[in-house]
């Protein structure tokens, strides 16, 4: 468009206040000007005429209906409702569809899309790990589901929170485990005295080799030094009735506590051990 | 247009997996939806299957809609926007033919642009002669450029106010109201071209 000066008003201004003036809000001395401006200027006097025309051919443009089935087919395609089951049992006295139906087939509805993505193998096992370590650590936590609003999404909090839980749950799975030690220590001492003293000379080696692991966290670390120091000071307890048997025993005895004594706290044990490894 | 608080509630009723709720929804929102569709992809077919795909969008992402940052009517109506351009996108329009009289509407008793008009001249009834008026108006929308198509479907035929439709099309205002005046323009233009041909 020519940027011509008509009336006192550029063309580029009567441009801007074009929409104002077919919508009747232009009033005052500003319409004045636009309309001497429209009058007189050879561009945007046809311009003018042009967008009024084209506005008014739009007014002819009513609502159309749509299909008929369309409702039902986008209920369909989404939640998975029926519509027309639905209709026609409402339209019954007695509705035979209930909440507890309607909130099933919603949910398989809405389940669709995930459950395809989740049953693709690559994805099954890691989403099956990041649901159970999810609910453990929000189990340990004690968030509750309406606790989850507050929850940041931005990837770096999303980082940050998963690094948090997973340290929790590390920490979590670290106490249970001194836990079942100091338990299965206790129940094997109780069982029998002399015997006890195997596991200390089983247990020792073992311990030793993980205080020696620095790749190991500082508060397992901790924790494990606890246990350490527990075992040996409910041994010692126990030692005056075995102490004949305790030094001399050998590697062989160490198989003894479990096939003599007791094959029930002796599973335990080494679950445990075994559990310490590969945590 | 929409009482914020009930339509909030609802989407929340939605998301905690209310199927009636939904149900709502979908009954409030889809002639409105189906309409710009309709007008802006030019046949009925298309308009159906791009609705659903809007609900079906909907549906997907409405957890994420937040009443703190706009209507949920310009939420529901931007998805719908960047649907159709996505599909103009895909199909680059290849179905709006060179010439006003090949185009076609979604009526089966759908005839060439210059015959609708020269029927104008003895129409049987009123409502006939503007339904016919009201397609040959439809034929040249679809000849319009998408950019400026979307100005006047949302603003002429949606009513919705130039900030809203600056938020849908993100773009400032400015730029919104030239683009309705040069697609009104630009339809007047084309319509009168055709009218010249008939007369
Ligand atoms: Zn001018």
């Amino acid at each position: 468009m020519p940027d011509l000066t008509s009336n006192g008003m550029q063309c580029a201004e009567f441009d801007g206040l074009l929409t104002d003036a077919l919508d009747g809000v232009l009033t005052g001395v500003r319409l004045d000007r636009f309309q001497a401006h429209t009058r007189s200027c050879p561009a945007c006097g046809p311009l003018f005429a042009e967008v009024e025309a084209g506005r008014n051919w739009l007014k002819d443009l009513t609502e159309v209906e749509p299909p008929a089935g369309l409702v039902t087919s986008i209920l369909a395609s989404t939640s998975g409702v029926d519509t027309q089951r639905l209709r026609v049992n409402s339209a019954s006295p007695q509705p035979r569809v209930t909440v507890w139906e309607r909130a099933q087939a919603w949910a398989s509805g809405a389940m669709q899309p995930i459950w395809e993505t989740v049953r693709q193998p690559r994805f099954a096992m890691s989403f099956g790990m990041a649901f159970f370590s999810l609910s453990v650590a929000l189990s340990v936590l004690g968030v509750r589901p309406a606790d989850l609003r507050q929850v940041s999404l931005r990837p770096a909090a999303i980082r940050h929170t998963y690094y948090n839980s997973q340290a929790r749950v590390v920490r979590y799975y670290e106490n249970i485990r001194f836990v079942y030690e100091v338990e299965s220590r206790v129940r094997e001492l109780k069982r029998d005295v002399a015997p006890a003293v195997a596991p200390s000379k089983e247990a020792a080696p073992e311990k030793k080799d993980h205080s020696n692991d620095t790749t190991q966290e500082p508060e397992q670390k901790q924790e494990r030094n606890y246990s350490q120091r527990e075992s040996q000071l409910i041994l010692a307890q126990a030692l005056p009735g075995s102490s004949l048997k305790g030094p001399s025993l050998d590697d062989s005895s160490i198989e003894r506590p479990s096939i003599n004594d007791s094959s029930i706290n002796d599973p335990s044990v080494v679950s445990v051990t075994a559990y310490r490894r590969f945590v | 247009m929409e009482d914020v608080q009930v339509v909030a509630m609802l989407v929340r009723r939605c998301v905690a997996g209310d199927a009636a709720a939904w149900e709502e929804i979908v009954q409030t929102y889809h002639r409105r939806i189906y309409n710009i569709c309709y007008r802006f992809a030019g046949s009925g077919d298309d308009a159906e299957d791009l609705a659903q795909e809007v609900f079906i969008k909907m549906y997907r992402t409405l957890g994420s809609y937040d009443s703190s940052k706009g209507a949920f009517v310009t939420w529901v109506t931007t998805i719908t926007r960047n649907l159709l351009v996505d599909h103009f996108r895909k199909t680059k329009n290849d179905r709006i033919t060179d010439s006003l009289d090949a185009a076609s509407s979604s009526h089966e008793d759908a005839q060439p642009l210059s015959e609708q008009i020269q029927d104008q001249s003895a129409p049987p009834d009123a409502r006939v002669r503007s339904r016919e008026v009201g397609e040959t108006v439809h034929a040249a929308l679809s000849r319009l450029s998408p950019e400026l198509r979307e100005a006047v479907i949302l603003r002429d035929l949606q009513d919705m106010d130039y900030r809203e439709i600056a938020n849908v099309l993100r773009v400032p205002e400015g730029t919104v109201k030239s683009r309705i005046n040069r697609g009104r323009a630009e339809l007047a233009r084309l319509l009168q071209r055709t009218y010249r041909q008939v007369m």
